[in-house]
C-alpha cells in the first residue's frame, strides 16, 4: 500500500479537521455502543416446539469438539501419543491435515490413484460395516461375517495387528481397493488405497510395505 | 500557550507520515503473531485477542495480572484511520489534479470503517438441521446463553434469553417481563461436570440434578474444534421467594424447572437462539463423493422456506459458493454429521459486507485515475519540450 501525502503548505483551517476526526470517532463510539446491547435480556413469544426438536438439547459441539457426540463435524485427530506412525516408500510422499482425513499419501506410480489415512474414534460402525462400504464404493455386493473373515489377512505390525483388504470390481474399467484396518488406542484407522486395479496393483507391494511399518510413537 | 503547543504537536503527530508507517509495520506484526497464535488459540481465540483487541494483554504468569505488550489492531486501525483522515484534510490539496489520492484514500478510509462495522455488528450463527426437521431459529456457534423459558401457555412458549457475558459479570439478573430474577452464585467459563463421589466438597445446588454433580472449573478453549462447558450455580427467586440453587450448563442434557404462581418456568444453558420470522426445512443433504473414493464432490442442503408473513413457499438449493441469500442473511454449506442426514448451514449477518468491495472499487479507481493524469501530465510536459517541428 502507498499512501502519499502533500508536502506542508496546503494546510486547511483546524475546524473542519477537528469536526471531521470528531464525527469519525463519534461514528466508531455509536459502533461500540451496538456492540454492548449484545449484553441484554432477550425475549421471543414462539410456538411451542414439536416434540423431538430438542428445545433445550444441549450444545452442539463445533467442528467435532469435545463432549457430545452430536456428530455435528468430524471428529478431531487423536492425541499426539495416539497418532499412528508409518514410514512412507521411496518416491511416496504425504501431506497431513490433522482433520478426520488424517493424511493423503501420493505413491509414486503413475495413474488414477488415492491413498487416504482416516481416522475415527471407537470403533467406527464396526469392520463389516466398513468393508461393505468400501466394497459398495466400487460397485461390488456387501458380504456376511463369513466372507469378510475369508477375505481378511492379518498384518502383525509395531501398532498392533492390521486387517488388509484387497477388492476389485467388475466390468471394462475395473477398479481396485487395497485398505487396512487397524483399531488400536480408542481410534479406528483406514489406510485405503483405491483408483484404477492396474495403478493400484502396481503400488500394492509398496503399500503393504507401508502397513508393515506402522507404529505408535511413544 | 502550552495547550496550543501541545496541540499542534499531537495534530502534528496525527498527520505525520511517520505515524502512517508505524502503524502499518504494526499491523505486519499482528498479522503474523495472530497467524501463528492460530495453531493453539484457533481462529477467532487469536482474531479476539490481536486483531479485535485495542491492547494485546500478557497475563504474568503466577498472578492475576494482565499487561498490555502491544497496541491490538482495533487501536493501530483506528489510529491509522485518524491518521488518514487527519493528513487528508490537513495536506491534501483540494483539486481535480489530486483526485486520484483523494478516492484512494476514501477507499481506505472506507476500508477500516468496514472492519469496524463488522467486528461490532456481524452475527455469525448456524443452522444445525436434519433431514425432515423444520427450524425457526438459528444459534451461535460459540456464545451460550441460560434460557428462562414460561412454558406454561399450551400455544407458545416465552423465551427470555440471558447471554452467557452477562452471566459472568452479574451477581442479580432481573427478567423483564416476568416476576422472576437470577441470582447468580457463580459462573464458569468452561468446567468439568462428573457425578459427585464421596470426598467431593459440597455443591452449592440444592435443587435438580445440580446436587449430584460435581463442578471443576477449567480454563477456557478458544480452539475452533472445542467449545466451553459454560456452567453456573443460579439462584431464582419470584415475589420474595427463593426457588433454590440451580447447576446449569450445556453439558448437562436435561432441563430443569420451578413452578411459581402456576407458571412454570424451564432453565437450560444451551447456544444461544436467534428467532426468524420464517422457517427453514431440511428437505434433502446429498454428500456425493467422486466414484471409488471418498474424495468429496458436492455438498447441498436442499431447503424449504417457508415465510407466510410474506407469502413465500419455495425450496431452494445451497451449495458450495451458491448460499441462500434472504433478508440480510447468508446462508452457506457449512458442515454436516449423523450419518449424512444432518447439515450445518454457517448463517452470517453483516450489514457492512458490501464496505470492503466498494473500498477496493474506491481504491482500484483512484490508482487508475492517479496513474491516468500522471501519465497525461507528463506527455504534455514531454510534448511541451519537444523542438518544434520544421527546424531539422
Amino acid at each position: 500500500m502507498h499512501v502519499t501525502f502533500l508536502p506542508r503548505g496546503a494546510a486547511r483551517t483546524r475546524t473542519p479537521v477537528t469536526s471531521k476526526i470528531c464525527a469519525a470517532v463519534a461514528a466508531i463510539l455509536a459502533l461500540s455502543v451496538g456492540g454492548c446491547r449484545r449484553d441484554e435480556v432477550t425475549h421471543y413469544r414462539v410456538a411451542k416446539e414439536e416434540p423431538g426438536q430438542a428445545a433445550f438439547r444441549p450444545a452442539a459441539m463445533p467442528m467435532g469438539g469435545q463432549g457430545d457426540p452430536g456428530e455435528v463435524a468430524p471428529p478431531s485427530a487423536p492425541d499426539a501419543e495416539n497418532r499412528l506412525r508409518w514410514t512412507l516408500p521411496g518416491g511416496w510422499t504425504q501431506s497431513l491435515s490433522g482433520g478426520m482425513r488424517y493424511a493423503t499419501l501420493k505413491p509414486s506410480i503413475p495413474g488414477r490413484i488415492d491413498v487416504s489415512v482416516i481416522v475415527l474414534p471407537g470403533s467406527a460402525g464396526g469392520e463389516l460395516a466398513n468393508v461393505n462400504r468400501w466394497r459398495a464404493q466400487i460397485g461390488l455386493p456387501a458380504v456376511d461375517e463369513a466372507a469378510l473373515a475369508s477375505a481378511r489377512k492379518t498384518l502383525q505390525t509395531k501398532a498392533g495387528p492390521v486387517s488388509v483388504y484387497d477388492f476389485r470390481s467388475e466390468g471394462k474399467a475395473r477398479s481396485r481397493t487395497v485398505a487396512g484396518l487397524s483399531s488400536a488406542r480408542g481410534n479406528t484407522w483406514f489406510i485405503k488405497m483405491a483408483g484404477d486395479a492396474d495403478a493400484v496393483g502396481a503400488a500394492k507391494p509398496e503399500f503393504i510395505r507401508l502397513l508393515e511399518t506402522l507404529r505408535f510413537e511413544d | 500557550m502550552k495547550i496550543k503547543d501541545l496541540g499542534v504537536r499531537l495534530l502534528g503527530a496525527l498527520t505525520s507520515l511517520k505515524t502512517s508507517i508505524v502503524c502499518l509495520a504494526a499491523l505486519m506484526v499482528l498479522v503474523v503473531a495472530c497467524t501463528l497464535a492460530q495453531v493453539n488459540l484457533g481462529t477467532l481465540g487469536a482474531v479476539n485477542l490481536y486483531i479485535r483487541s485495542f491492547f494485546v494483554w500478557w497475563q504474568v504468569p503466577g498472578t492475576g495480572w494482565s499487561i498490555a505488550v502491544f497496541p491490538g489492531g482495533a487501536l493501530v486501525g483506528l489510529v491509522l484511520a485518524a491518521n488518514l483522515i487527519a493528513a487528508q484534510v490537513k495536506r491534501l490539496e483540494l483539486s481535480g489534479k489530486k483526485a486520484g489520492i483523494w478516492i484512494i484514500h476514501a477507499g481506505l478510509i472506507l476500508l477500516f470503517v468496514g472492519e469496524f462495522m463488522t467486528s461490532a455488528l456481524q452475527v455469525d450463527a448456524q443452522l444445525a438441521i436434519e433431514q425432515g426437521q423444520t427450524l425457526n431459529y438459528i444459534e451461535s456457534p460459540r456464545e451460550l446463553e441460560l434460557a428462562v423459558v414460561d412454558v406454561t401457555d399450551p400455544a407458545h412458549d416465552d423465551v427470555y434469553g440471558i447471554p452467557q457475558s452477562r452471566l459472568a459479570s452479574a451477581t442479580s439478573i432481573d427478567i423483564p417481563g416476568t416476576p422472576v430474577s437470577l441470582r447468580v452464585r457463580r459462573f464458569f467459563q468452561n468446567a468439568d461436570l462428573s457425578a459427585r463421589v464421596p470426598g467431593d466438597p459440597p455443591s452449592p445446588a440444592n435443587m435438580g440434578v445440580g446436587a449430584s454433580v460435581s463442578v471443576r472449573e477449567l480454563p477456557p478453549v478458544t480452539a475452533d474444534d472445542q467449545m466451553n462447558r459454560a456452567t453456573a450455580f443460579v439462584e431464582p427467586t419470584a415475589g420474595g421467594r427463593s426457588y433454590g440453587t440451580w447447576l446449569v450448563s450445556n453439558a448437562l442434557g436435561a432441563p430443569q424447572s420451578f413452578t411459581h404462581e402456576g407458571r412454570t418456568y424451564v432453565l437450560a444453558m444451551r447456544p444461544q437462539r436467534q428467532y426468524l420470522p420464517y422457517s427453514v426445512t431440511l428437505k434433502q443433504f446429498r454428500h456425493d463423493v467422486y466414484p471409488g473414493t471418498d474424495i468429496p464432490k458436492n455438498f447441498s442442503s436442499l431447503v424449504h422456506l417457508s415465510n407466510p408473513s410474506r407469502g413465500e413457499e419455495r425450496d431452494v438449493l445451497i451449495f458450495m459458493n451458491q448460499p441462500l441469500r434472504y433478508l440480510g442473511k447468508t446462508f452457506y454449506q457449512a458442515s454436516f454429521g449423523k450419518g449424512d442426514t444432518l447439515s450445518v448451514l454457517q448463517v452470517v449477518e453483516n450489514p457492512g459486507w458490501l464496505l470492503p468491495y466498494i473500498s477496493c472499487v474506491l481504491v482500484t479507481l483512484g490508482l487508475l485515475v492517479h496513474f491516468a493524469m500522471s501519465l497525461r501530465r507528463g506527455m504534455r510536459r514531454r510534448q511541451a519540450a519537444e523542438p518544434v517541428g520544421g527546424l531539422t
